[in-house]
């Protein structure tokens, strides 16, 4: 039997399962041709709009018959508009002026959209409607619209990158994904990690990826290969834990009373990242201090045993607090966020750290609090002065830019601690935006230059007497917590769903393993380089 | 031919919505008569086009004028009568 040749693609692995299945292409999103006059032939317009019409509606019978009873009433509602005949005498009379099929169709749908602007009860539907117009048009111009997956077999995903809506209508056939663009935090990956779908993300050359192919996802290997098999698997390194405790303590994510709850059935000593932005985004006006106070409360008494460090509000016009004046921003990675609000909200900030307080003397815990977005030593003073004024806080900042980075050793006696926020740090060294898609590889916790800057920011912190966490994205992969701990970071906070992994790994080493591992990091030159030694080296400590 | 005239109260809580304007353009074609609903002191409007029917923006506790073409008086207060069950929500 001869054997295929295999070819490897490297991408970014998402999971620690491999999986071997025949690739499914998605199609990209064609966009729909815009509008147009047709050529004179009326009834032939007529007759097309008619078709496509008819297309739609057996499509919502399909639907409507694969979610069965209940929801079924919602595409016979549907349906119903879709086949008003008002609303294709409009577009006939649309065709009669000179426009084509599909843009009249597209037209009458927006004509009745007036017509009914302003009753919040049509609005939905009319969402609802204006999709079915553009399926409309995507049927008369034979474009495909959104995904059709297979419902049985075995398939790899292959697209450039996955939406909510995409992801959403994954089914069960689909047991690996691959996506050229998108990066470790995109909304794929994060997906595909809570289903535990093996995917490989950023995988430029996935382009050439052929339906039918058989591929090998090795997320742990970072890579996929074509007419690879499971042999070819890179293994996931076992964590075998030496000692009860890890090197440096091992904290848990949260955002909301749910998450801390959740976080106190894991072993992680104490909360290193609450996100306090989540209870604010959905109020329409700003919170009493008493309110804030018991929510806070709440979150405290519910958190597990050990340190909860507060992040203060971290917002931006991106996603912005309705009742804090945002002012949209060219460019809002950029903008006024973070502890930069305080130049218009200052109330706001010290209303939390007065709220903080209240909750901290009613629940006995241990609060730390600290700011996001701090740029220059000034601002991480002012930060401290306004925290101690506050209350009886450990008062530190989030190390998010560069430029902070480099001034850590004048923060000596100003701050009891530091936190690293790698996906911004990421974000803001590589002068990479983390909502584009395309530059995954750019902000891959691998980059020997963040790596580096790590280095730097421990090493200052220790000198200037401040402790330092890291408490991104990256600090929830086992092996890069190690990095971490070797570097010298004092305690690292993971999701909460890591927690378990990541404090075995730190259980599997010693301080001095952990440093070594961490030189073999900071030698590499590529990305790719430094996390297969890095894996090295923990294979070979095992 | 002779029109029946009746005054029908929405009772759904979300007015006239698209499911009761559904219900109601499909009964009005299957009867295969031509019926007219619309506010009173206002234009009526055909009862086949559920847009057209939504577009009244009917609240809940308005009343509607229906007009049905028909010599059959007993249907026609019987299609009254299932309208009427369809604006009860």
């Amino acid at each position: 039997m001869s054997q295929l040749p295999t070819t490897i693609l490297s991408g970014l692995g998402v999971g620690l399962n491999a999986v071997t299945a025949e690739v499914f292409r998605v199609k990209p999103h064609t966009s729909l041709p815009g509008p147009a006059k047709h050529d004179g032939d009326q009834a032939g317009e007529k007759a097309t709009l008619r078709e496509a019409v008819d297309f739609v509606s057996a499509y919502l019978d399909e639907l409507a018959e694969k979610v069965g009873e209940t929801s079924a009433e919602i595409f016979e509602a549907l349906k119903m508009l879709l086949e008003d005949e008002e609303l294709f005498e409009t577009a006939e009379s649309n065709i009669d002026s000179g426009w084509n099929a599909a843009t009249s169709f597209v037209m009458a749908v927006d004509e009745f959209g007036e017509l009914l602007a302003g009753d919040p009860a049509f609005e939905e539907r009319f969402a609802d409607l204006k999709d079915l117009a553009n399926r409309v048009a995507a049927k008369i111009a034979g474009v495909s619209l959104g995904l059709e997956l297979p419902t049985t077999g075995r398939y790899v995903l292959v697209g450039e990158d996955f939406s909510p809506a995409d992801t959403a209508q994954f089914t069960d056939a689909v047991v690996g994904v691959v996506t050229i663009a998108g990066g470790p935090t995109s909304h794929t990956a994060i997906i595909c990690r809570s289903r535990s779908i093996p995917a490989v993300v950023s995988c430029a050359k996935a382009a050439d990826l052929i339906d039918g192919q058989l591929v090998l996802v090795d997320p742990v290997g970072d890579r996929v290969i074509i007419n690879g098999d499971d042999s070819l698997a890179t293994k996931a390194i076992t964590f075998v834990a030496k000692a009860t405790e890890p090197i440096v303590p091992v904290r848990a994510n949260i955002g909301s009373l749910e998450d801390s709850i959740a976080a106190a059935t894991t072993a992680a000593n104490g909360v290193g990242l609450f996100r306090t932005e989540l209870l604010y985004l959905s109020e329409k006006v700003k919170p009493s201090r008493d309110k804030q106070a018991q929510a806070y409360a709440e979150i405290l008494a519910a958190a597990p045993e050990g340190p909860v460090v507060v992040r203060t509000i971290d917002a931006g016009s991106d996603k912005p607090v309705p009742f804090l004046d945002m002012p949209e921003e060219e460019n809002p990675a950029l903008g006024i966020r973070g502890f930069r609000l305080i130049q218009n909200h200052r109330d706001f900030i010290v209303d939390q750290l007065a709220s903080l307080e209240v909750a901290r003397a009613k629940t006995g815990r241990e609060v730390w609090v600290m700011a996001p977005m701090i740029a220059t030593v000034s601002e991480a003073v002012e930060f401290a002065d306004l925290a101690k004024q506050a209350g009886s806080f450990k008062v530190g900042i989030m190390v998010e830019t560069p430029s902070i980075a480099m001034a850590l050793n004048d923060l000596a006696g100003k701050l009891d601690f530091i936190s690293v926020g790698t996906n911004d740090l990421s974000q803001y060294l590589f002068a990479a935006d983390r909502m584009n898609a395309g530059l995954g590889t750019l902000l891959n916790p691998w980059q020997p230059a963040l790596v580096r800057m790590l280095e730097k920011i421990a090493v200052d912190s220790a000198k200037a007497g401040i402790s330092s966490g890291v408490c991104g994205e990256s600090a929830s992969d086992p092996a890069f917590a190690v990095v971490l701990a070797g570097l010298g970071f004092k305690s690292v906070s993971a999701s909460r769903s890591q927690v378990g992994a990541v404090r075995s790994a730190l259980s599997s080493v010693t301080q001095e393993e952990a440093k070594l591992v961490a030189q073999k990091a900071l030698v590499a030159t590529t990305a790719e380089a430094c996390k297969a030694n890095v894996l090295e080296a923990l294979a070979a400590l095992s | 031919m002779a029109t029946v005239t009746a005054t029908v109260t929405i009772e759904d809580p979300i007015g006239l919505h698209a499911r009761p304007a559904g219900q109601i353009v499909k009964l009005v074609k299957e009867s295969g008569l031509e019926i007219r609903m619309g506010k009173a002191g206002e234009e009526l409007v055909k009862a086949n086009s559920p847009l057209r029917m939504m577009a009244l923006k009917a609240k809940t506790g308005e009343e509607l004028s229906v007009e049905i073409d028909t010599e059959d008086e007993a249907l026609a207060q019987s299609l009254i009568a299932q309208i009427q069950e369809f604006l009860k929500g």
